[in-house]
């Protein structure tokens, strides 16, 4: 699939304004210096230069959603006994999230291992996922504490995106990666952009050179077992922790969530929202009992998570993303990539480490 | 595609109050089609949903060789515990179930079995024993050590006095301390684990209970020469999804609601201690 | 002030104390970050300047059970103060190291001022300038345009409580009166005003509660209404009205306790000022009981006690 467009930057209002007749397009909007994806306007403040303080995870994976919604009345026959009617709340419109940062496009892959390509998929997520198509924009520039190209990514992946758009002088290079990236650039606004690939290219790569790598060690970050379950090192690397859930909730990658049940007097629903590893809440248990009781417990098996269990599971692949949120918006400014430096494994090659330390 | 947040609806058929602070509910499922054809196997759980308060886990403590009725026990210590425990014979609740792995029968074939539980933790062996006392050639020794705080915590009495009665069962009961009335073992259960000291010989022990019984029960079956394969517990935790994505319930890699809950203590070891 | 007297005192204090809190150098050159120092060898990594902007007292509470010493600035000292008069520490564990202050910086700000760009390096004169340097260009700012408001109009640039104070004393320059001048604006605004605002900026709230971690005064710790489900009081949505219930309890509650050290603000991810409810209320607090937290130990918060007659509150005079 190599037929790439060209958007001319004074069309582009006029490209989103097309597509928001299809579909429902979330574009990134900066409002009192906050960037977030929010439902295009036609004087929308597009904000492009920096990414959005919060991922696109918002349109695909809601902070809230209701999954059930349950009506009760009285049995006719029985005036003392509930009758329950469940219904499915599933209704997914046409969406594009415009200038998705390939990191935030990746993101939504790493969800899609376990919430669509599983044994048991989750209908709610892959009923958006596959209504949404995502315009992914090549990082311009760098920001602070990003490091994609050490999580084996680049501010120009295209896994994730249906299509991948880059900046050039007078416009932007658009190049479909999927079938259905295709169809969105089948438009008036979209001419031919083979002319501006080299230029597109080079810009690529210009920004790829300035991605910082935070480890010491080449390659994809391998973490020592023994490190790793050392307690006393979490606990002087995460004294500064606040336990909050900023990290989690800026993450694109992070998708673990709570249900709840809220009641009105005649229904109720059944609510999925995000929640955080982070919160001592989260693996509480009635009895009192936590099995993760504090924040070093947390923040240990958050980067376990990423760096461990979910490659042992999927192939090795990590689940970060690379992004740098997590860092740069921490209130304390602790740091993952620094964590996971000095949790590396120095001794070892390159290999796939199972979370007992065993090779994969 | 399946929705797997969906339950199904049942109605509460029977409560039986096992002990002050625990009831066993029997509950059928209102489309008649769906309990004929319902299948699962010992130490499966299900999420039983208190519409308009929540879902919450319990062990199907009934055996798949008994299909009039599923039956979870609930102590009342939480919010949806709390209002399962409001509930009256008759009310409607929902049941999302079988999740999660199950006991291997099929390997513990000609073995002698040694269940060792404490308080509620003889819900999950409990499925087990019925469907082993219901397959009852399949299986050589079978050895319950069961305690509890006092004796009117132990539960599921009828089965107990069932099971006492039995030759081919030997059951020994322990309550902590003296207690009026009472005239058999006293004593935590992993001290009467020790003062029975069962062979490890061609056994196979299977405990559960609170996590602080399952951590002194394990570190003395291995007193006994019992192998990590031999050891066999079944785990709880906070679950929500139950179907391996929202977070909570893993252990490293392993999420007890789906991979779990039943693990070996040879399993138990590859993972982090987070327990 | 040189930062070799600071490490000296650390190094004094570290034999006393099981850990010194201080600051070290953060991921980039901008940010510094809490440093936990339990041996001496950490002492060296030891930073102190305008990048300095964390509220290192509210760690206080969670170590009550060590000896711990911590470095503060004049506002960050007021925690102190209020921690001792609702008794939320044990002042014989703690050795406090106070270091007058003339100001720190605002992230939000300086990024603001440099138009977002990577910064690349950042220096601090003694005159007040900041000297950035972007990819795009270097440029020379005053300290107080990108400092936090709290700068702006800091009545306590020196720590009131302290048990070594590192450098001289500096004495605040800024009018009383200019302390609430900002809210007092804003009150002008029409109550519709007021009310399209807060609807604005909180409909960017995640509750990612980065605002109640980071605040020293949230004594609730894990029972919070926003999380709490028995009793329940707020649902999982994250509609504007849990997002302002939230926040206003978050603000009743700091009701005549919040020490104004700015770090819900500064902590939030989204950019909500929600400081600025905070400060609106310690306005109404000064005003009917002409109390300001966290500035003598011997104070007892006014919704602490409980007085028939309160001398400001001539609508509540019995007889």
């Amino acid at each position: 699939m190599t037929e790439l467009g060209f958007l001319k930057k004074e069309n582009l209002v006029e490209f989103l304004k097309e597509l928001a007749t299809k579909s429902v397009v979330y574009v990134p909007v900066a409002d009192d210096d906050v960037v977030a994806f929010k439902l295009f306007q036609e004087n929308s403040t597009i904000c492009l230069d920096r990414p959005a303080n919060i991922p696109p995870k918002t349109v695909i994976f809601p902070q809230y959603e209701t999954l059930l919604t349950f009506t009760f009345s009285k049995k006719e026959e029985q005036p003392d006994k509930i009758d329950v009617k469940i219904q499915e709340k599933m209704d997914f419109k046409d969406t594009v999230i415009f200038a998705a940062r390939p990191c935030d496009a990746k993101g939504f892959t790493v969800y899609d291992r376990v919430y669509k390509d599983s044994d048991i998929p989750d209908p709610y997520y892959v009923g958006r996922r596959e209504k949404t198509v995502i315009i992914g924009f090549s990082c311009p520039n760098v920001s602070p504490g990003c490091f994609c190209t050490a999580v084996g990514s680049t501010p120009s992946d295209k896994e994730g995106s249906d299509i991948l758009m880059t900046e050039v002088s007078g416009g932007f290079v658009l190049e479909p990666v999927t079938e259905k990236g295709k169809a969105v650039i089948q438009s008036k606004f979209i001419e031919d952009g083979s002319k501006y690939l080299e230029e597109a290219q080079k810009k690529q790569e210009d920004v790829k050179n300035k991605v910082k790598n935070p480890f010491k060690k080449a390659g994809k970050p391998q973490i020592s077992q023994e490190k790793f379950n050392d307690d006393s090192f979490w606990e002087l690397a995460l004294s500064k922790c606040l336990s909050c859930g900023a990290c989690t909730f800026l993450c694109p990658t992070c998708y673990c969530f709570n249900i709840t049940d809220e009641n009105k007097i005649w229904e109720a629903e059944r609510l999925r929202s995000w929640d955080a590893c982070m919160f001592p809440h989260f693996t509480l248990e009635a009895s009192g009992h936590n099995p993760r009781p504090t924040k070093f417990h947390r923040f240990k098996n958050r980067v376990g998570h990423k760096f461990l269990y979910y490659p042992e599971k999927y192939n090795g692949v990590l689940a970060c993303c690379g992004c740098g949120r997590c860092i740069r918006y921490c209130p304390v400014s602790v740091d993952i990539s620094k964590v996971v430096d000095e949790l590396s494994d120095t001794n070892s090659e390159n290999k796939t480490l199972t979370s007992n330390g065993g090779e994969a | 595609m399946k929705n797997p947040y969906l339950p199904e609806l049942a109605t509460i058929t029977k409560i039986i109050e096992e002990t002050p602070n625990i009831k066993s509910f029997q509950v059928v499922f209102n489309d008649h089609e769906k309990m004929k054809t319902f299948k699962f196997e010992p130490g499966q759980v299900g999420q039983l949903s208190v519409f308009g308060v929540g879902e919450s886990t319990f062990v199907i403590n009934s055996p798949p060789t008994r299909m009039e009725y599923l039956q979870f026990s609930v102590m009342k210590v939480g919010e949806v515990t709390t209002a399962l425990h409001e509930l009256h014979e008759g009310d409607q609740i929902g049941v999302r179930a079988p999740l999660g792995n199950w006991f291997p029968y099929e390997e513990m074939k000609g073995k002698n079995i040694l269940f060792i539980g404490g308080g509620i933790g003889l819900a999950p062996l409990r499925t087990l024993i019925l469907f082993m006392l219901d397959n009852r050639k399949d299986y050589e020794d079978i050895t319950i050590i069961y305690g509890a705080r006092t004796p009117p915590d132990l539960c599921y009495k009828d089965d107990l006095k069932e099971w006492e009665s039995r030759p081919d069962v030997n059951l020994i009961l322990t309550v902590d301390n003296e207690y009026p009335g009472w005239d058999k073992r006293t004593g935590f259960v992993p001290t009467v684990l020790n003062e029975v000291a069962p062979k490890p010989d061609n056994t196979i022990a299977i405990t559960c209970g609170p996590p602080i019984m399952i951590k002194f029960v394990l570190q003395n079956l291995v007193k006994l020469n019992f192998k990590d394969d031999q050891i066999i517990t079944t785990l709880e935790k906070r679950m929500k999804c139950g179907i391996g994505i929202c977070g909570r319930c893993n252990i490293g890699s392993k999420y007890v609601c789906k991979d779990g809950p039943v693990f070996s203590l040879a399993q138990l070891k590859d993972l982090p201690p987070d327990l | 002030m040189s930062v070799d007297k600071l490490k000296d005192a650390v190094k004094q204090i570290l034999n006393e104390v099981d850990i010194v809190i201080g600051y070290t150098e953060g991921f980039d050159k901008v940010h510094a970050t809490p440093l936990f120092i339990n041996t001496q060898d950490k002492v060296d990594q030891l930073i102190w300047d305008q990048r300095c902007v964390h509220n290192l007292a509210s760690y206080l509470p969670s170590l009550k059970r060590k000896k711990v010493g911590v470095i503060v600035k004049g506002c960050d000292s007021r925690t102190i103060v209020q921690y001792i008069q609702e008794g939320l520490i044990n002042r014989e564990n703690v050795k406090i190291i106070g270091l007058p202050c003339s100001g720190v910086i605002s992230l939000k700000k300086l990024l603001k001022a440099v138009d977002f760009a990577n910064i690349d390096d950042i220096t601090f004169e003694d005159n007040g300038n900041v000297n950035v340097k972007t990819e795009k260009e270097t440029k020379t700012l005053s300290l107080m345009d990108i400092a936090p408001d709290k700068c702006k109009t800091c009545q306590y640039p020196t720590p009131l409580i302290y048990d070594i104070l590192i450098g001289d004393p500096i004495k605040s320059d800024k009018p009383k009166e200019s302390v609430y001048e900002d809210i007092i604006e804003f009150d002008k605004k029409s109550l519709e005003e007021k009310l399209a605002y807060w609807q604005k900026v909180f409909d960017r709230c995640i509750r990612c509660y980065a605002c109640r971690n980071a605040c020293p005064m949230c004594v609730c710790q894990d029972s919070c209404i926003a999380e709490s489900r028995e009793p329940h009081w707020i649902s999982q949505r994250a509609t504007l009205t849990e997002k302002f219930m939230f926040h206003l309890i978050h603000t009743v509650h700091l009701a005549g306790r919040c020490v104004e050290c700015g770090e819900c603000e500064r902590a939030c991810p989204m950019g909500i000022p929600v400081n600025t409810l905070k400060r609106k209320i310690n306005l109404e607090m000064k005003e009917l009981f002409d109390y300001v937290p966290g500035v003598n130990p011997d104070d007892k918060p006014p919704m602490y006690t409980f007085n028939v007659d309160e001398l400001k509150i001539k609508e509540h005079k019995i007889g």
